[in-house]
């Protein structure tokens, strides 16, 4: 076990060494200048041309590269270009934001797709399946931001129950807070929650057809102990796997709901920084991002153990 | 399935759970904005946002443009000049900045020491260059000695880079600038909202009638829109698109307020790239598009149809929209007369994040097509833009506002983006630049309107209209935004009781 965690460990680093290199070129390969983003139309060139000085974009990639890394590694992310903020500093600010959103996301996803998912099994090929499927079908064919809107207008616009964006900040209260994020945690968590439905449902499909399965209801075993104990530990592995993935991808989905919904997270900061070229902020939230994500996937390999008791990592 | 249904009756119950919003206290406004300021330092960023918060409402200068474009003195009393070289501005008694220190002729000084000191990078440093030298008599008078005679230097007194800050607070200008505003900045949440408070302090007796202004960054359009009509925002000031006015224009909740603005639209041609070369070519590009019909496609019928750079707020404004006028015929036989009787293609670069150029793209090469001028539209984003079409002219065609006041100017910079180098022009410029005499300048500035309608440069489209929409009862905001389309003063702003 602990070699395996070491070899994980290794490969985090190198993953990301490899992010980082890969991101700080390609900001910087890509065409646009932060210093005319800064600067605008409505100021010089010349103007531009000192600001880029001023912000050290003159030099060659591999100093800019090799300076940021050794910072990096010392803790300290670089100071935002268009906040004059910490990087770090602004990170942290945007978690309280993002976190609960992705868990609330995951939460209702995880909640809604898995007891659905062995409700549409268990009654496969009958009516229940056919709405289940066709309210997966229709939460796949539903962009996150539509639905978004759609949510603002049915429960803001016309009802008036909540706010139509914005975050109340958990400074106020848990409930002002938790209910700023509740329709955006619903537009971002039923795509995935689609999925997962179809993912769940396949899998304990599966293993339904087991021969353990048959010989558990032949003994007379109740049908929810058949289905909790002996079917849906065993189709849990996949289940786990795309539920892992979807961890990533609702992080991602945060970056177009967080505009939809006005919120101040991390992927409206990301998505602001790629606009205005605020290189030190898209560097510090990918690494960032893709920490988490490679993180998810270790925990995920670690549960599988803990799920299935074959699994051995030595 | 009847398990699932309850489940669906159970989640449904709950929903009203969630409280309905509060009213908003009619001492306080909720303004939606589109784009967060890329900080808040004048000194640092001519962008606009910027501008929007922070000129007029944080920070003011010696000079203000007033509400129908008048230049008025502000921070300074009265001022006077005897020879339009040294200007004397005697300062208004008793103007606090929001940190509580009084505003004396060194803060004056020291601002536009700082703002010629190439170190500071200014964006605009060279608006300062024509000074010599600033006198301080004493604390309340101040002498700017120029080099030459310049007829912009009131107006340059009076732009968002000349704002008077205490020296102290110079290091905090990015985050939290202070100024002698009506508001001081009381929060910034980045990436959410700004608020600004109340300056108790302030040097106009009973402004500023709100108690505290909120704005809060929405930058998707649809979702401005919702939260207007949820009640959760007050007013949106350049959230929504023309698409969105008429159906708030039928809606008895909102007031919808439809000014103008200093924003000239234009379809930049590159005078360096050829068939652009060509005068007879532009001219026939200008003649193939029917403006009124590009106001009325593009905008739903929202902005003035436009001839030249100068805007009507301008107070030399000429109207030179009718000039020339939509006339295929003519563009085909100009056309053939350069030697490209069949047209030709070129692509049009715009950049979403201002969708109206998007719009506008659209309907102008439909237009362009049937006059034989093939467009190719290509979107790319505005950091994109910014380099390769405004900074290195890398384009044929693109189409942008150009919200700044009196930026005539740049038709006189041949390395500016549009690559017109017309000496003639460039000379009439340079003498308005040094003629103070109005009635002198007035004829300069025709002659200056008249040559680019000859030269084509580029095609003067429309203003974008100001497209304000509040709830009902706001008072005070400005119809039209003679200072710069981004300057939003909010002082006199109040809910009728």
């Amino acid at each position: 076990m602990r070699r395996y965690i070491a070899r994980r460990v290794a490969a985090f680093v190198a993953t990301l060494f490899f992010v980082s290199a890969l991101v700080f070129v390609v900001v910087r390969v890509l065409p646009g200048d932060p210093a005319l983003v800064i600067i605008g139309p409505e100021g010089s060139p010349e103007a531009a041309a000192r600001l880029r000085e001023a912000l050290g974009l003159n030099r060659p990639i591999l100093v800019q590269y090799t300076e940021w890394l050794t910072r990096a590694i010392r803790g300290d992310l670089g100071v935002s270009l268009q906040y004059d903020v910490p990087v770090g500093r602004l990170i942290v600010s945007r978690l309280p934001v993002t976190l609960p959103l992705t868990l609330m996301a995951a939460a209702l996803m995880a909640s809604t797709a898995i007891p659905l998912g062995l409700y549409a099994a268990r009654r496969h090929r009958r009516a229940g399946d056919y709405v289940a499927m066709v309210v997966s079908q229709i939460g796949i064919a539903i962009p996150g931001f539509w639905a978004g809107l759609l949510l603002i207008l049915l429960f803001s616009v016309h009802l008036g129950w909540v706010q139509s964006g914005g975050f109340a900040g958990w400074s106020s209260g848990v409930w002002p807070g938790v209910r700023s994020l509740l329709l955006p945690a619903i537009a971002l968590g039923f795509f995935q929650m689609a999925v997962l439905v179809r993912a769940t449902r396949s899998s304990v499909l599966d293993v339904l057809r087991e021969d353990y399965v048959r010989t558990a209801r032949a003994k007379g075993v109740s049908e929810l102990s058949v289905l909790a104990k002996h079917t849906l530990r065993n189709a849990l592995i996949p289940i786990v796997t795309v539920a892992g993935l979807q961890l990533g991808q609702l992080m991602a989905g945060a970056i177009i709901l967080e505009s939809v919904f006005a919120l101040p997270g991390l992927g409206r900061l990301a998505l602001g920084a790629i606009t205005a070229r605020d290189l030190p902020v898209v560097q510090g939230v990918t690494l960032f991002v893709a920490s988490t994500i490679v993180l998810i996937n270790f925990a995920v390999d670690l549960l599988y153990a803990v799920l299935d008791p074959r699994i051995r990592y030595e | 399935m009847r398990h699932l249904a309850k489940l669906l009756l159970v989640a449904l119950a709950l929903l009203p759970l969630a409280l309905p919003t509060t009213a908003p206290a009619q001492q306080n406004l909720v303004v939606q904005a589109a784009t967060e300021p890329p900080g808040l330092d004048l000194t640092a960023t001519p962008a606009s946002a910027t501008a929007g918060v922070v000129f007029y409402n944080v920070q003011e200068a010696l000079v203000k443009v007033d509400r129908h474009g008048k230049l008025v003195p502000w921070l300074a009393e009265k001022w006077h000049t005897s020879d339009n070289k040294n200007y004397t501005f005697f300062l208004k008694k008793g103007v606090r900045f929001q940190n509580g220190r009084e505003m004396k002729a060194a803060d004056v000084k020291f601002v536009f020491d700082r703002a010629m000191n190439p170190e500071t990078k200014h964006p605009a440093v060279k608006q300062y260059e024509v000074i010599a030298d600033i006198i301080v008599k004493d604390d309340y008078t101040i002498t700017f000695a120029l080099k030459t005679t310049n007829a912009n230097f009131l107006l340059t007194m009076a732009r968002q880079g000349s704002v008077i800050y205490p020296r102290e607070a110079v290091d905090t200008l990015k985050s939290e600038p202070i100024g002698t505003g009506p508001y001081k900045v009381a929060e910034w949440v980045r990436g959410d909202r700004i608020v600004l408070a109340k300056n108790s302090d302030y040097h106009v007796k009973g402004l500023p009638k709100l108690d505290r202004v909120t704005y809060r960054f929405i930058p998707d359009p649809n979702a401005a829109l919702a939260a207007l009509k949820a009640g959760d925002v007050d007013a949106t000031m350049f959230g929504l698109g023309p698409e969105h006015i008429p159906d708030l224009q039928k809606d008895p909740r909102f007031q919808v307020i439809v000014g103008e603005t200093t924003n000239d639209v234009i379809m930049a041609m590159n005078n360096s790239k050829k068939p652009f070369t060509d005068v007879r070519v532009r001219r026939a590009v200008t003649y193939g598009i029917n403006k009124p019909e590009v106001v009325k496609g593009a905008m739903f019928g929202f902005g003035r149809v436009l001839g030249t750079n100068v805007d009507p707020l301008n107070p030399y404004f000429v109207d030179m929209s009718g000039a020339m006028p939509y006339d295929p015929a003519k563009a085909k036989k100009l056309l053939a007369e350069a030697g490209y009787p069949n047209g030709f293609e070129a692509v049009l670069k715009v950049a979403p994040q201002y969708y109206y150029t998007v719009r506008t793209g659209e309907v102008l090469a439909d237009q362009l097509q049937k006059v034989g001028v093939k467009i190719k539209i290509e979107q790319i984003e505005w950091g994109q833009w910014l380099s390769r079409v405004w900074k290195d002219a890398d384009y044929d065609l693109t189409i942008i506002g150009h919200a700044e006041a009196w930026d005539v100017a740049n038709y006189a910079n041949p390395k500016y983006y549009f690559r017109y180098d017309s000496p003639e022009f460039q000379k009439i410029f340079q003498e308005s630049e040094v003629t103070v005499d109005d009635k002198a300048r007035r004829e300069l500035y025709v002659k200056i309107q008249k040559k680019l309608v000859e030269d084509a440069p580029v095609v003067w489209l429309y203003i974008h209209p100001r497209l304000v929409v509040t709830k009902k009862g706001l008072q005070g905001l400005w119809k039209d935004l003679p200072a710069g389309a981004g300057v939003n003063d909010l002082s006199e702003v109040a809910w009728v009781k």
